[in-house]
């Protein structure tokens, strides 16, 4: 990342979304979990996870970490609405495995670690580990397409939004 | 405005999934519609917002519509919270 990221970004005009965390981008349709597959929740990205950290995707406000901290939310300073889901059906995990880093209403920066899972605590409880990460508000914005696949780093760029 | 009241069952109140799905049939209707629970209100047609309220079994929520549609609004949705939460 140098400074001429930066200036392109401006310059294409639209909002950029990164990867919660290390591991492999799929699509969303991917997700062996209709409410996300079906994009019942918006439309998005996932990433199967490498590493235990999940972090901020986009600098904003962290607008609620659940109480049993497999999930997020967040509205970014350009008005995003976004949930990070850690893991498949993880809400029945009840909070088992997940530390939370930092409490609702946070401001945080892309790439701050918001909550700490043991995913292999997770997948020996028989847990798909996959994050998707889903624009809450699509029906906001013109477009939001995904920009990754593959192997990606925290903070990677993953989702891009026109307005 | 029409409005019901509801005490939530499932184990795991409104998370994710069961929001989504409740954001989906509030966004049939013209109607705004309203969820409390407690002392917190959210749009039942912006996701965020109706998880931000975290809805736990146990909870009491009111429900209410305020428009054309209202009437049919509240059938829809009560019949929803029944069927799911």
């Amino acid at each position: 990342m140098g400074l001429f990221d930066g200036l392109f970004k401006k310059k294409e005009d639209g909002i950029i979304i990164g990867s919660p965390a290390d591991g492999e981008c799929i699509s969303i349709s991917k997700v062996n979990d209709p409410t996300f597959a079906e994009e019942i929740l918006g439309k998005g990205i996932a990433v199967i996870p490498q590493s235990d950290k999940v972090a901020a995707p986009a600098d904003g406000i962290v607008t609620m970490v659940f109480p049993t901290g497999h999930a997020f939310t967040m509205e970014t300073k350009d008005g995003v609405e976004l949930l990070v889901h850690i893991g498949i059906d993880t809400v029945k995990l009840e909070g088992k495995f997940f530390t939370k880093k930092v409490s609702d209403g946070t401001q945080v920066k892309k790439g701050d670690l918001i909550i700490e899972a043991d995913f292999d605590q997770i997948k020996a409880a028989g847990y798909d580990t996959t994050i998707p990460v889903v624009v809450c508000n699509t029906a906001d914005f013109a477009d939001v397409q995904s920009v990754a696949e593959g192997t990606v780093t925290t903070a990677q760029d993953v989702i891009k939004i026109q307005k | 405005m029409k409005q019901f009241t509801y005490k939530v069952t499932d184990e795991l109140g409104i998370h994710a999934r069961p929001a989504g799905l409740l954001v989906k049939e509030a966004a049939k209707f013209q109607s705004s519609i309203k969820i409390k629970n407690g002392t917190k209100e959210a749009d039942a047609k912006r996701l965020l917002n109706v998880m931000t309220l975290a809805v736990k079994q146990g909870n009491t929520v009111t429900v209410a519509a305020d428009g054309a549609d209202e009437a049919d609004a509240v059938k829809t949705l009560e019949a929803f919270f029944k069927a799911n939460l």
